[in-house]
């Protein structure tokens, strides 16, 4: 009896993630008690808000399908993040009603291109995220040689909390609802057919190439979201932070169980994949581990990641 | 859904035999494959190099800028391999950077050179088998897995090496090997770029002529198909996949002679510039098309286009630019995915 209500729950692409991140939780408190006190919540959120959103980010363009990835998420949120330290706060435009409208659309505006490069020019998506990833960690580095600490701002808030509430609820709430919404509209019913196999949503009278163009401009917006929540953890406009966030990003999407192939998955997912990585972070941290050692398990839980989801690869190339 | 036809087990087909083509003369073979292009632009480039960089015109510059191009050349042998059955390698970097700084650090232990040379190429090898196997046995995205080892790889030399800090200095042979001021049987030319330019012709020829060149085309251009028709795919992923290991070790371990140290980061620009190397030369990301000699051209092309704009004094985040704008151009000429309407 039991048995027959747990093997379709085996099935369900969160179940791994879900059962890793309960399980990271229990011992993260039995490691460090100090973990769950109440004090501590919201500046941990706020560590785990860049994590999430990076997650999240990458999404929309594994889940286009067509080998549809998208390298170029973390350098960005390494460029709104400088961008909002270096250009927006301290002038007018720095207030958080103007700065983040403004920093989500050069996320989008990036993404757009990003998109159009790979559907228009027809380039492979790893190419053309891989150079954009490398355009614009050059275009970082130019702006900010050595790292420039920033003065007060709104978005400490963010990190920390907003009144009783903690910032990252707001940071990462905002594009979960977002997401959620745009699930009740054709939008993602649209991305998830053209994921699963394009030439078949052509064939139905989709316009692939605008999906397409959506879902990493989707993506490029969210990482702008990132900058921001990065911007509130850091404190700084910094042209090496970002790289921590390249792995994590695909690590969050692969655990979570979004089918790398495109057509299956969601934003919901990559979060609780982007909330197991970091809660083993925060343990192997708390346990003094080395940053080299932190880095070799990220490698390794992005390998157990695609290992376990090999069976939903295997039957995506088959069904080809 | 896969039809399986027959029995798994097949007897082996004769090597030379498997997708034997149809022999066609040579020279309309030539006119239809040559990378006329890219052969124009390296020319276009070295002229100039020659008229705008003062001092470009010397033997030694000449030199430098080829040992560049052989370092990465060599780096791209196995991209190039893993590109043509339809897979890519980011773990080149992180091996590059890896090899450098574990050679060396032994080398400080007054370890024999010689004994750490075989050493890290079979710790290499042994990357790339384990890339291959995944890819292989489990139908995982190349990219993700490989970026994943490349990560554990990464971790585990820094970790060892305690950040990076070596103190090692190469063998004075290795120095030599890597110098522009090298000499091969007492000829003055640069002993590696004579090692590229072996490896050239040697990878071009298995490539063209032998039996595991055809199976390499053959598994690139339909994998199943090939396996039906005998071709051993899993041994050609996990060959193609080692072969990429060791080549970039090996550029790692080169990299030591021509710097004189161990450096951490030392192999992150051949991200980009080894996979750059390939699809410039013509080879697609696809799957069977291209060769290593387009790949020779390749990396010639971007080593002498980057020497231009340093030469012009452009900033890092120019040269990443522009070089990426060189690549899109490249890759839109031959590397176009198909419309989604003509898949249709």
């Amino acid at each position: 009896m039991i048995a027959t209500r747990i093997a379709p729950l085996m099935r369900r692409q969160s179940t791994f993630a879900v059962t890793l991140t309960i399980l990271l939780m229990l011992v993260n408190v039995i490691v460090q008690p100090a973990f769950a006190a109440s004090g501590q919540i919201a500046p941990t959120l706020g560590t785990l808000a860049p994590f999430a959103l990076a997650g999240m980010a990458s999404t929309p363009a594994f889940l286009a399908g067509g080998g549809g990835i998208d390298l170029s998420i973390a350098p960005l949120m390494g460029f709104t993040n400088i961008l909002l330290v270096t250009k927006l706060l301290g002038t007018p435009l720095g207030s958080p009603v103007l700065a983040v409208p403004i920093l989500l659309a050069i996320g989008a505006l990036v993404g757009a291109l990003n998109g159009v490069i790979v559907t228009r020019l027809r380039i492979p998506p790893v190419i053309a995220t891989l150079g954009m990833y490398f355009v614009l960690s050059g275009v970082n580095l130019d702006l900010v040689p050595n790292p420039v600490s920033a003065s007060p701002n709104w978005t400490d808030n963010l990190a920390g909390s907003i009144g009783p509430v903690p910032g990252a609820l707001v940071s990462v709430g905002v594009p979960l609802l977002g997401w959620a919404w745009l699930r009740r509209t054709a939008f993602v019913d649209a991305l998830l057919a053209v994921g699963d196999h394009d030439a078949t949503a052509f064939s139905a009278g989709m316009n692939v190439d605008i999906v397409r163009i959506a879902a990493y401009s989707l993506g490029g917006m969210i990482a702008g979201a990132g900058g921001i929540a990065l911007t509130g953890l850091v404190q700084s406009a910094d042209s090496q932070v970002w790289g921590d966030y390249v792995l994590v990003a695909l690590a969050a999407v692969a655990l979570g169980g979004t089918n790398m192939a495109g057509g299956r998955g969601g934003m919901f997912l990559s979060l609780v994949g982007a909330m197991s990585i970091f809660l083993l972070e925060n343990l192997l941290t708390n346990l003094h581990a080395s940053a080299y050692f932190i880095q070799v398990a990220y490698g390794g839980v992005l390998l157990i990641a695609i290992l376990l989801g090999a069976r939903t690869f295997t039957a995506a190339k088959e069904a080809r | 859904m896969s039809i399986e036809v027959g029995p798994r087990k097949r007897r082996p087909v004769p090597g030379p035999s498997v997708g034997e083509p149809v022999r066609e003369p040579i020279v309309s073979r030539l006119r239809r494959n040559a990378p006329l292009l890219q052969l124009a632009s390296v020319i276009a480039l070295l002229l100039a190099c020659g008229i705008t960089i003062s001092g470009f015109v010397s033997k030694s510059s000449i030199y430098s800028t080829l040992i560049l191009a052989s370092f990465l050349g060599v780096a791209a042998v196995g991209q190039t391999l893993v590109i043509l059955i339809g897979g890519i390698d980011l773990s080149v970097p992180a091996l590059i950077s890896g090899a450098n700084l574990i050679s060396t650090w032994l080398a400080g232990k007054n370890w024999p050179f010689g004994l750490v040379v075989v050493l890290v190429l079979t710790c290499a090898t042994v990357v790339g088998l384990v890339n291959g196997f995944i890819t292989h046995r489990f139908r995982a995205p190349p990219l993700i897995v490989t970026l994943a080892t490349g990560a554990v790889v990464t971790g585990l030399t820094l970790g060892l090496t305690d950040g990076g800090q070596v103190s090692g200095s190469p063998p004075g042979w290795l120095t030599r090997f890597s110098s522009p001021i090298g000499t091969v049987v007492g000829i003055g030319i640069p002993p590696v770029v004579v090692l590229w330019l072996l490896i050239a012709i040697l990878l071009g020829i298995a490539l063209h002529l032998s039996g595991s060149g055809r199976r390499v085309y053959a598994t690139g251009a339909n994998e199943e198909a090939a396996r039906l028709a005998g071709v051993p795919t899993e041994r050609v992923w996990l060959g193609s996949f080692a072969v990429s290991g060791v080549a970039s070790a090996l550029v790692g371990i080169l990299l030591v002679g021509f710097t004189g140290q161990g450096e951490a980061g030392v192999g992150d620009p051949y991200q980009f510039l080894s996979i750059a190397a390939v699809l410039v030369g013509g080879t697609s990301l696809i799957g069977a098309r291209g060769d290593y000699w387009r790949t020779v051209l390749g990396a010639l092309l971007m080593t002498l286009f980057t020497t231009l704009l340093v030469g012009h004094g452009a900033g890092e985040a120019m040269q990443e630019l522009l070089t990426g704008v060189l690549i899109l151009l490249f890759v839109g000429i031959y590397g176009r995915e198909q419309r989604v309407r003509d898949r249709v």
